[in-house]
């Protein structure tokens, strides 16, 4: 029938075939899993359901919210439309404080209260917010 | 002054490229036999022009001349003379000057090093080379000039964030931008070679120096900017997967593939399509990369300065050369695809095939995670970020075949291998580093679903390496390289599997048990520094074997306003202790993170091994 | 054939791209929570520039005409391009410019003022910020048009002023008034 040079040929390209696809398969499995969604406060309020999945929160820190204990930190985030108690067990980094930009990850426990493992907040090469620095472009 | 003078050397440098592509594309129409003479002046001006731009940068901010906006931004007079000087590249308009100089200079040297070469193929890289620096200096003089002057002058800058104030972020852009500014020199070669029809043997040996050189400065680059964020950042880890270290991550898979497969296009003549086309990605994806981190389209921990007319710039230019490219490739390919030779399965050509498709993979891997979140938002608004276990879930595994190739595909023949003779001593080292791995595995009660094929590779590389290293022959450079690798594999995989964390809020005098040790909070000293203050804590960390005091640090900067952690690392050849603080609020806690990381330092040493691999195959004699 | 459909595919790919990345660079890409309270925060307490004395907000709000609050620093550049502006809208009757220093020097905000004209019927200081985040500032320069009548913020302006926000003031204050 054929010829083993066109089998193998064949063989061959069936190969890199399923390889190709088995890997496209596992790629958007796991950016499926591996995705997590950022809300504000607000959007997290007015979720038609509880999202289990793990998200991200950002807003500002209320001021006097941060309570610290021995194990814990618990802070409010704020848009100033509505806020989102927020406890948390780990390490802050510097950029967090009161009155700041900050961003929670982390899973609901209900619609007010998240349990925070991971705390992010931004580094600038430029010191100014970025809207400052968005005017100062227009400026120029 | 110094505004001006750098200011009209762009505009010389620019007055430059235009004539250079006209007088290269005229040279190459009139098909002469000598490189006019007046190409290779106009470039050295060039060269020296933005040469003498950057300079006078430089002498801005040693000056602290703040008249100059980007110094005014970026600098301030109590800074140490050396962080002035790094200042002038640490921020955008700078760093666009920085590789600005580097494409010159490259070319520079390229002309002189092709001495030997066809004239049209040197003619002809010229002028791709000049489309791009042309690219640049538009984009410097009319987005980004670092030599706009303010009136009234300012008395004081706005000074640099203290997070980049150190030595290895200090030399970090430029070493990167060494390796992305070299793989342009090989996107417009192959290009070039491309038109002459001359993708070939010959070439492959002459583009492979550019091609390891790249490659060298691109592993330093990401290893400088890796080693800053273990020690800056104070985040206890080497890797984030963050977006904007992907984005260096990913030229670096493309022109490792390459330097594979150029060394087969140099030794056997084929896969010249191939060689090509990642020629092609690798320039693609590092200006790309310039593109994602410049134009804030990425949502990233390291935020540089927003700006959407940057970004369209750089797109519109990345886009028009890429479709320059592809038109190229398709008109070109054919004149390219003289002899398909015959190679077999089991060969080192299949084996440096299917390094690339892996490579290819990763890459694809690292690209997607990158990008997709960019394109969710634009397609529905919903805004996402790709967590780290993704691109671990997707490449660990792939890793298993990836080692097992990397230890048998360097022993393979050139065109055709037996491998009915199953080598006995490998199926022995084989055997041996899977027993190894999985009684470690089972004394440490390790649980994770691949240790025992990773590490039983990793061995299994180890082991190949070692013994190859003794056997002194032509390919000493590729061993240490790989040996280097199956280190590098070695150390994440102890690092990453051993590695324990505890954090805590803690007061002065506290003290917690943490695993079999304990974390004493000693005292905190304010101390006041020129400009700074420091908050000096004091902890020890005792264990029945012994203890060790850590004094990590609180700095808070006054210009500008900033904290920043130091974090205090304890090395020894074994493991790193690791402690950072942090102040949350006065109300006497401190957030306290302590971090056992084994093997953290042969991480570094077998990067720098795999790049001393690299280094030596550049100053290997030809044979 | 199959060739020109390779290059074909190939080119709409990236043309894809392109125009993804396009629109991508369009969002804006900074999660800014939006104030809703409209009312000035009158309660705020802050020092005077020149003679360090503490005021009330309120107290200098409480006439039947506008004020303009204005969060500026002598460091910020694109201050400096919003001032002539300021001098304008203080040429305007019914109109009350207040200026609140933000994290900066005495000696350089007074400096400041003595070369490019002082706008303001009255600076308050903001040494460290936080005045500037309890009236709802993202950064500098910000514009409030406030109406002293109801303490309402008619209109929010991040970023400095420029021709098109300056005629609107005029306009808004115009209709106002009617």
């Amino acid at each position: 029938m054929y010829g083993k040079k066109v089998k193998l040929r064949a063989f061959f390209i069936l190969l890199i075939f399923l390889s190709v696809s088995l890997a496209i398969f596992l790629v958007f499995k796991s950016l499926e899993e591996n995705v997590v969604y950022f809300k504000s406060p607000t959007e997290v309020k007015n979720l038609p359901e509880l999202e289990t999945k793990k998200i991200r929160v950002g807003g500002m820190v209320k001021k006097n919210s941060i309570r610290t204990n021995e194990l814990e930190i618990n802070f409010i985030i704020t848009d100033y439309k509505n806020e989102l108690v927020v406890s948390f067990k780990g390490s802050v980094p510097n950029l967090f404080e009161e009155g700041k930009g900050v961003v929670a990850e982390g899973f609901l426990k209900d619609r007010s209260y998240l349990k925070a493992i991971k705390i992010l907040a931004k580094h600038d090469e430029n010191y100014m917010p970025p809207e400052v620095n968005e005017a100062l472009k227009e400026n120029k | 002054m110094a505004n001006q003078i750098g200011n009209y050397s762009l505009y010389i440098a620019l007055i430059a490229s235009i004539f250079l592509i006209f007088q290269s594309s005229n040279s190459i129409r009139s098909k002469s036999k000598n490189l006019d003479s007046k190409i290779f002046s106009a470039l050295s001006v060039q060269s020296l022009m933005v040469f003498i731009s950057f300079f006078s940068l430089i002498y801005a901010f040693i000056i602290s001349d703040f008249s100059n906006e980007t110094v005014y931004n970026n600098s301030h007079t109590t800074k140490p003379l050396f962080y002035k000087i790094s200042g002038s590249w640490g921020n955008h308009e700078g760093s666009l000057l920085l590789w600005l100089l580097v494409l010159t200079i490259f070319l520079f040297i390229f002309l002189i090093n092709s001495k030997k070469l066809l004239i049209k193929y040197r003619l002809l890289t010229v002028l791709f080379q000049e489309l791009i620096i042309i690219g640049f200096l538009l984009f410097i003089l009319f987005t980004s000039n670092p030599f706009l002057n303010l009136f009234p002058i300012p008395k004081e800058g706005m000074g640099l964030n203290p997070i980049l104030q150190d030595p290895a972020l200090a030399i970090h852009p430029p070493i990167l931008y060494l390796g992305y500014v070299g793989t342009s020199i090989i996107f417009s070669s192959s290009l070039a070679a491309l038109v002459c029809g001359m993708v070939n043997k010959i070439w492959a040996k002459h583009i492979k120096k550019w091609i390891i050189i790249s490659w060298i400065f691109l592993t330093i680059g990401i290893l400088l900017g890796s080693i800053w964020a273990y020690y800056e950042l104070g985040w206890g880890g080497f890797w984030f997967w963050d977006p904007v270290e992907n984005v260096s991550l990913m030229p670096w898979f493309c022109l490792t593939a390459l330097l594979h497969t150029i060394i087969v296009l140099e030794k056997r003549n084929i896969y010249q399509s191939w060689t090509i086309i990642l020629s092609i990605a690798t320039f693609s994806l590092s200006m790309g990369g310039t593109f994602l981190v410049r134009s804030g389209i990425l949502n990233s921990i390291h935020t540089f300065a927003n700006d959407p007319s940057r970004g369209i710039f750089i797109l519109c230019f990345l886009f028009a050369l890429v479709l320059l490219a592809i038109f190229i490739f398709f008109i070109y390919q054919k004149k390219n695809l003289k002899n398909i030779s015959k190679s077999f399965l089991a060969s080192k050509e299949t084996a440096i095939l299917i390094n690339n498709w892996f490579m290819m993979f990763f890459l694809s891997v690292v690209l997607i995670g990158t990008v997709y979140p960019i394109f969710l938002e634009v397609i529905n608004g919903s805004k996402i970020s790709i967590g780290p276990p993704f691109y671990q879930k997707l490449i660990a595994p792939f890793l298993i075949p990836f080692l097992l190739f990397m230890a048998v595909g360097p022993n393979l023949k050139w065109i055709k291998d037996n491998l009915s003779k199953i080598n006995f001593n490998q199926l022995i080292l084989f055997v041996l580093s899977i027993i190894i791995s999985y009684l470690l595995v089972k004394l440490y009660g390790v649980n994770y679903l691949f240790a025992v094929p990773l590490f039983g590779l990793g061995f299994f590389l180890f082991f190949l390496t070692v013994r190859d290293l003794s056997s002194k022959d032509s390919t000493l450079s590729q061993k240490i390289s790989h040996f280097g690798f199956s280190l590098f594999i070695l150390s994440i995989l102890f690092n990453g599997i051993f590695a324990k964390e505890f954090t805590s809020n803690m007061k002065v005098g506290d003290e917690r048990e943490f695993m079999n040790k304990t974390i004493k909070f000693e005292n905190l000293k304010i101390i006041e520094k020129n400009n700074y203050k420091s908050l000096v804590a004091n902890f020890n960390v005792s264990d029945n074997k012994g203890s060790i005091n850590l004094s990590p640090e609180v700095r808070i900067y006054n210009q500008p306003k900033t904290l920043t952690s130091e974090a205090d690392i304890n090395s020894t050849i074994y493991s790193d202790n690791f402690l950072v603080f942090n102040v949350i609020k006065d109300d006497g806690y401190y957030n306290v993170r302590y971090q056992h990381k084994p093997l953290m330092l042969w991480i570094w040493f077998s990067i720098i091994l795999i790049s001393a691999g690299g280094i030596l195959g550049y100053f290997k004699k030809d044979d | 054939m199959i060739k020109n459909i390779k290059f074909i595919i190939i080119i709409l790919f990236s043309l894809f791209i392109f125009f993804i990345f396009l629109k991508g660079l369009e969002k804006p890409n900074n999660y800014l929570p939006e104030k809703t309270s409209s009312k000035i925060e009158t309660n705020l307490s802050a020092k005077k520039l020149y003679d360090q004395k503490e005021v009330l907000l309120g107290e200098l709000i409480n006439n039947n005409n506008f004020s303009i609050i204005n969060i500026w620093a002598s460091w910020c550049l694109p201050c400096r391009d919003e001032h002539v502006y300021l001098l304008n809208l203080k040429k305007t009757n019914s109109i009350n410019v207040i200026g609140i220093n933000y994290k900066d020097k005495k000696s350089n905000a007074v400096e400041f003022l003595k070369d490019f004209g002082n706008p303001y019927s009255e600076v308050l200081t903001d040494p460290d910020g936080t005045k500037s985040i309890e009236l709802g500032a993202f950064g500098i320069p910000e514009t409030y048009l406030v109406n002293n009548k109801n303490k309402e913020i008619i209109k929010k302006y991040i970023g400095p002023l420029n021709d098109v926000k300056f005629k609107e003031i005029l306009k808004i204050i115009k209709n106002e008034k009617n």
